[in-house]
């Protein structure tokens, strides 16, 4: 036989069974395709990469649960190497192959630049428009002077945060009068300053003293232990992560100084440990607290832990919760031949969620999250010890969905699709 | 006045600090003009050391061997890599170190995870050496501070008094006429790095076991350390000593000063004007803190490109 025989054999045989699976293939959806642009190398890679570990997790549990559309989703990481030009290139990649829904939980900055990148390309391209979601993206403009039709903050903002600090401290008789804000310069700093000064009146405290200083260059925090100590204040209010969380924490400690902390991210890794023992008595506002969310909580932890080899922190398990909410959303949505992404963001906004801490909805004036907040205290010997202590956040207050979230701003002009 | 009397102590230590790390990098280029980017990251190595004897032997020894591990890696980087180089000229001299610090970043990673590691302040001096306006100023801040002044009158008295120091100091500046007086530079050379090595390593010991030790501690002290050196003077110890203090006392003091350029102007009456534009003119400089250290590097470049104490430019 010759090669061009054998090739017309081939033909023939391909056709046959495009025949046979002619009626299969009409029925058969396109899969949804999500792509985690997230910061996977360099110095923020080791906290950054969680999100796109919680999303990996989330997207098997959906598959295994048959997936959407009669397929199974599409998951691809991309790496934003820790710059916004980078992360415009990998936004672009995303949408070359063909992402449905952008995610991206890292960084404000760089979350901004996705977000606003993916508003001009669904301008331009409205055949082929595409989703952002932000699981852990803060910065108040997200759903404000920038906020958009096909971005949805699946997460807490500053205004949220400090909020929800302020009324599960009073709750408790342990905000104080006076109050102190320690914070880092940019956006996210600035924010939690700024949503300080307006709850102050409110709440009956007096900002005694406000400090913003340089992101991650500071090496020695004892000074600013030494003025806040100088303000005489009660409690300390700061939005800090990572280093400059750790080593104000250090400092404090080793100062010895008795003054409680009002926290946003201290149940990242790295925090409790270098903190130590001070951190005890100190209060932490999130969505997610495994021990508020009961059975939920204790399956996500053991579960996580069985598949991915450690228990989830809370990065983690904010993208699961996202993916889960995305995945009620589509249950409403018919199998199509054609996957219209204004039809899933429509969905979205119908979408109520139940959390075991209460119901989550999205608001469709700037697709902020509305979620129940969880006020928790460092307790020694909680049920869920994080970062390698034996401290764990134990749950105080939940905060209803809809006292925790802030009003609409008013800079938030969205485009709907006609 | 106990906040300024505490900040000032808490300068000098931080300022002491950051000399600890930065003799040896001055050392090194005034004797071999090597840029050691790598620096920072010997410091790193000398925390996690002494964290991992530490474990075996207690604090006290591993301050001792931990150190002498990282002058030991010292020598070793100097006689089988930088020798090697060394004829290409400088700017393989300077790559060659630059990969190293990303080696040894990735091989701390490697062996101890990308979080920091539990290297704790030994019982003795885990205490409190005063107390001052409800504030503890912790003993183990002085201890950092004593280290660093024994060192600089142990290294000061080495340099200036010793025959050691002499032709170290010789080699420093004439080494062709220094090897034909018999002497063996490439030992000094070797002598040199190893104990610059030693030092960061011993800093890194010392000070790992107050702020944390964490993959990123190279980088956080990296960029400082070379400004102190260029404001002191390249391959000047006294210049680095001053540099030193100033930037710790600097940054520590301005922590306190809400000073804006809106402020400034009130005298002339302009305040209102200004703070109504913003931007600039109410930028605080308690928010400048971490910046004022390079933009003081910038100024001394452009007026003493030669830093304070330094010889050459």
């Amino acid at each position: 036989m010759t090669l061009l025989d054998r090739r017309d054999v081939l033909k023939l045989a391909g056709a046959a069974a495009a025949a046979m699976a002619g009626p299969a293939l009409a029925q058969s959806n396109p899969a949804l395709k999500i792509a985690s642009v997230e910061t996977l190398s360099g110095p923020g890679s080791t906290v950054n990469r969680l999100w796109s570990l919680g999303l990996k997790y989330c997207v098997d549990k959906i598959n295994a649960e048959g997936g959407w559309n009669g397929q199974k989703l599409v998951y691809a990481e991309y790496d934003t190497e820790g710059t916004t030009g980078g992360a415009s290139q990998k936004t672009q990649a995303a949408i070359a192959d063909g992402a449905h829904i952008i995610i991206h939980g890292g960084s404000s900055a760089i979350g901004g630049q996705i977000s606003e990148d993916i508003r001009k390309w669904n301008l331009r391209n409205p055949t082929a428009k595409v989703l952002f979601f932000g699981p852990g993206i803060e910065a108040l403009e997200l759903t404000g002077a920038k906020c958009h039709y096909h971005f949805f903050r699946f997460a807490t903002n500053a205004d949220i945060r400090v909020r929800a600090l302020i009324a599960g401290m009073k709750a408790e008789n342990a905000l104080g009068k006076k109050v102190f804000s320690i914070n880092q310069n940019y956006s996210w700093g600035q924010d939690i300053q700024a949503a300080l000064e307006k709850g102050a009146p409110e709440n009956d405290f007096v900002l005694v003293d406000k400090v913003l200083h340089d992101v991650n260059k500071i090496q020695d925090f004892s000074p600013y232990v030494a003025r806040i100590a100088a303000s005489g204040a009660d409690t300390v209010f700061t939005g800090n992560w990572g280093n400059d969380l750790s080593l104000l924490l250090k400092a404090v400690q080793a100062a010895g100084l008795k003054v409680k902390f009002a926290t946003t991210f201290l149940d990242l890794p790295g925090a409790l440990s270098s903190a130590g023992t001070a951190a005890l008595g100190y209060y932490h506002a999130e969505m997610w607290n495994p021990q508020a969310y009961g059975a939920f909580g204790q399956e996500l932890w053991t579960d996580y832990k069985a598949k991915m080899g450690t228990v989830p922190s809370t990065s983690e398990a904010k993208s699961v919760l996202c993916l889960l909410i995305l995945q009620k959303a589509l249950k409403t949505i018919p199998a199509t031949g054609k996957i219209e992404v204004d039809v899933i963001a429509k969905a979205l906004e119908n979408t109520t969620y139940d959390a075991p801490t209460g119901k989550v909805t999205i608001r469709p004036a700037d697709h902020q999250l509305a979620w129940p907040i969880v006020v928790s205290k460092v307790e020694q010997g909680a049920k869920f010890p994080f970062d390698g202590t034996d401290m764990g956040f134990v749950p105080l207050k939940i905060i209803p969905a809809e006292e925790a979230v802030n009003a609409v701003q008013a800079s938030c002009k969205m485009q709907r699709p006609a | 006045m106990t906040y300024l009397l505490s900040s000032l102590v808490n300068g000098l230590v931080f300022g002491l600090l950051l000399f600890m790390v930065s003799a040896g990098l001055t050392l090194i280029f005034g004797m071999m003009g090597v840029l050691n980017f790598a620096h920072s990251s010997l410091y790193m190595l000398g925390a996690y050391l002494g964290y991992s004897i530490g474990r075996w032997t207690g604090f006290w020894p591993a301050l001792l061997f931990a150190p002498l591990v990282v002058a030991l890696i010292g020598a070793f980087i100097e006689r089988f890599m930088l020798r090697r180089v060394h004829r290409h000229g400088h700017a393989q001299e300077l790559l060659l170190t630059f990969g190293l610090a990303l080696i040894i970043h990735e091989v701390v990673k490697l062996f101890y995870g990308p979080y920091p590691v539990e290297y704790a302040v030994p019982a003795e001096l885990a205490q409190t050496a005063f107390s001052a306006n409800g504030l503890n100023f912790p003993l183990y801040r002085l201890f950092i501070g004593a280290v660093a002044v024994s060192m600089f009158v142990c290294l000061f008295l080495l340099m200036k008094f010793t025959r050691v120091g002499l032709t170290v100091r010789a080699a420093l500046s004439q080494p062709q006429m220094v090897e034909a007086l018999g002497h063996n530079v490439g030992l000094v050379f070797l002598f040199v790095f190893a104990v610059g090595a030693g030092l960061a390593g011993l800093a890194g010991a010392v000070a790992g076991a107050f702020y944390p030790t964490g993959p990123n501690m190279a980088d956080d002290l990296g960029s400082i350390v070379f400004v102190v050196v260029v404001v002191g003077g390249l391959g000047s110890l006294e210049g680095a000593l001053i540099a030193s203090l100033a930037i710790g006392l600097l940054t520590t003091l301005t922590v306190g000063l809400d000073w804006t350029l809106a402020g400034a102007l009130a005298p002339v009456g302009l305040s209102e004007w200004a703070s109504s534009i913003g931007g600039p003119f109410t930028i605080t400089l308690s928010s400048l803190t971490g910046s004022l250290p390079f933009i003081i590097m910038l100024l001394v470049l452009l007026i003493r490109p030669a830093g304070l104490m330094g010889e050459r430019a």
